[in-house]
């Protein structure tokens, strides 16, 4: 899908911002911090969806935004204040500064966006994994707590995220305006040229598009949205160990993904919303079932829906749009 | 400690060649067929887990020995028919789909064994001197068992009518198909293959190491830097690339943490395959 279709993404989002008119405060809480892995899944959708790479470690990446607003939250970086705003700022440009390194070692040897790069960004997420585990500066496996909350300047004192309801909407805002920035991006020339390389990078670089500065751009942009994900998590969250930027959660992401629909971020983040929501009503009751019940989801989605199930629908949607 | 340079090398060699065990499967599924299998390691997995329940039931580990690569052979067979197959046209597709099936079979072993871990004895017990070092007996047997396989392989694939055919599948699959041979069989039959040394390679190792629902992943990323660092395909080159993933890994780890030998294995491939994936691209160009 070339365009994402305008009218579907505004009504969801005012859907949405009319939920705490009825929503209980425990559902907006738990929804705010849904809409941080929203952010992780729309990621993973340009970058797979849009530019066919399929990562593994997409999670790395929000993990990265996670920890680098804990490190700057808790003050324990050398020569720079304790702040949370300075926190989400690092939170977008430690990942993208990540991403940019790791992508000169993936893109740039022009790595066959097939096997070979599926299994180095497998490799990448243990790295990042194994490191987190290993190193006493992250807090190792116990992770870092008692992050201080994101503060809105407003004029009556600075409000902080910390009630479910500004949360929510906060969360709301950024995740809506990642969204609409996203699908201007894909329908922009530039997507169209990130498109062209995944299709044929060969006969891209022959019309003069530079495949490996595309890939490499939209490897960056990727990480820059997870890691502002991880960050506003993060700072909800209060909280930041290993897991969030494990194999495991970069496996999730891939189900909501796949489940949501890989050619549309917003398909990908209905799809992050409806299996995080599942997680919750059907976690409890089917307990270690759920990761099974999740393996098998993602293997008949792949099976019987390889566009997601939204992403059908939105492809269905945009098509009398685009004549 | 101080550091026996035969015992040393001993170790590097027997985790080079217990890595070519385990990579030898997937250099069948991936060479021979073109699949990513990301459920190889869990495959592995399954056999460890079959030997583990048959020594269980008293049957003792060779039962298990003879029977995980029978066992796991028919789950590869399994998957090629419900899920590898459906995606030949898709290949990020069947990366994903493997995926989820390893998930899938981890999460199966998880609720019948549990999630601890589990140790089995050795068959053999006791040790060998080997140039002056007494080295365990069980782990020579795995590493003659990894040369046999590699042997075996090399003779199959070289020297027998079915090694023909599939090395004509591989080399043009259409003309293959055109010229007569049951193409989807013999991919099935060359994936159930790979799986079923899976099997061998997780029944093989089984007594080695503890056995948990998530081995696969440790298995499976070197095995599959192992294949991919390959200066070559075929057997020979699989060998070469579990000897510096192996062998690289074990002599680091003789002087740093686990750790610190994993992550510089890790990197070290990661350059090599640069290097590997760029010539391979360059070729096809």
């Amino acid at each position: 899908m070339s365009r994402e279709p305008l009218l579907p993404a505004l009504l969801f989002w005012l859907g949405l911002a009319l939920l705490p008119l009825w929503a209980p405060g425990w559902l907006l809480g738990q929804l705010a911090q849904h809409l941080g892995y929203g952010l992780l899944a729309m990621s993973l959708a340009y970058l797979w969806g849009q530019g066919g790479l399929l990562s593994f470690c997409q999670a790395l990446f929000f993990g990265a935004g996670a920890y680098a607003y804990a490190l700057a939250g808790l003050g324990r970086l050398p020569l720079l204040p304790d702040s949370p705003a300075l926190g989400l700022l690092l939170a977008v440009a430690v990942p993208t500064a990540l991403a940019a390194l790791a992508g000169l070692l993936l893109v740039t040897a022009r790595v066959p966006t097939g096997p070979a790069w599926a299994v180095l960004t497998l490799v990448l997420g243990v790295i990042g994994e194994r490191l987190a585990v290993a190193s006493p500066f992250l807090g190792g496996s116990n992770g870092l707590a008692g992050l201080p909350p994101l503060a809105l300047p407003l004029p009556g004192g600075p409000l902080e995220l910390v009630d479910p309801l500004p949360s929510f909407l906060a969360l709301l805002l950024v995740a809506a305006a990642v969204q609409l920035a996203l699908a201007r991006k894909i329908a922009a020339p530039s997507g169209s040229l990130l498109r062209a390389v995944r299709e044929d990078p060969l006969r891209a670089a022959h019309l003069g598009i530079d495949p490996v500065a595309v890939r490499l751009r939209a490897f960056m942009l990727a990480a820059a949205v997870a890691g502002l994900g991880g960050g506003l998590f993060a700072a909800q969250f209060g909280f930041v160990a290993p897991p969030l930027l494990g194999l495991g959660l970069s496996t999730e992401v891939l189900v909501w993904v796949a489940v949501g629909g890989r050619g549309s971020p917003l398909a990908a983040l209905v799809g992050a919303l409806l299996v995080k929501t599942a997680e919750g009503l059907l976690g409890e009751w089917l307990g270690a079932g759920w990761p099974l019940a999740l393996g098998l989801l993602l293997l008949l989605v792949v099976l019987l829906f390889p566009r997601g199930v939204f992403g059908g629908l939105l492809a269905r949607l945009a098509r009398p749009a685009r004549r | 400690m101080p550091l026996d340079p035969v015992l040393l090398l001993l170790d590097a060699t027997a985790q080079a060649l217990t890595l070519l065990l385990v990579a030898s499967g997937l250099a069948v599924t991936f060479g021979l067929v073109g699949v990513i299998n990301l459920a190889h390691g869990e495959l592995l997995m399954a056999g460890a887990y079959t030997v583990l329940a048959l020594d269980r039931a008293g049957l003792g580990f060779w039962a298990g020995f003879a029977l995980a690569p029978l066992f796991v052979g028919l789950l590869g067979l399994l998957l090629d028919l419900l899920v590898v197959r459906r995606l030949r046209e898709r290949p990020l597709d069947t990366l994903l789909a493997t995926w989820a099936a390893a998930l899938v079979i981890r999460q199966t072993v998880v609720a019948l064994f549990g999630p601890a871990s589990h140790t089995i004895q050795p068959p053999l017990e006791g040790s060998v001197l080997v140039l002056g070092a007494p080295y365990p007996a069980y782990r020579l047997l795995v590493m003659a068992l990894a040369v046999l396989v590699t042997l075996l392989l090399t003779w199959l694939l070289l020297a027998t009518r079915v090694g023909l055919m599939i090395r004509g599948t591989v080399a043009d699959r259409t003309l293959a198909a055109a010229s007569g041979l049951a193409v989807h069989r013999l991919e099935a039959a060359a994936f159930a293959f790979g799986a079923a040394l899976a099997g061998l390679a997780g029944a093989a190792t089984a007594p080695l190491l503890s056995i948990d629902p998530q081995m696969g992943l440790g298995y499976l990323l070197p095995a599959f830097l192992a294949v991919l660092v390959a200066p070559a395909g075929g057997p020979a080159g699989t060998a070469v690339g579990a000897a510096l993933v192996g062998g690289g890994e074990s002599l680091v780890s003789a002087f740093a943490s686990p750790v610190v030998a994993q992550l510089a294995v890790l990197g070290g491939a990661v350059v090599l395959l640069r290097r590997v994936a760029g010539r391979r691209a360059g070729r096809e160009r």
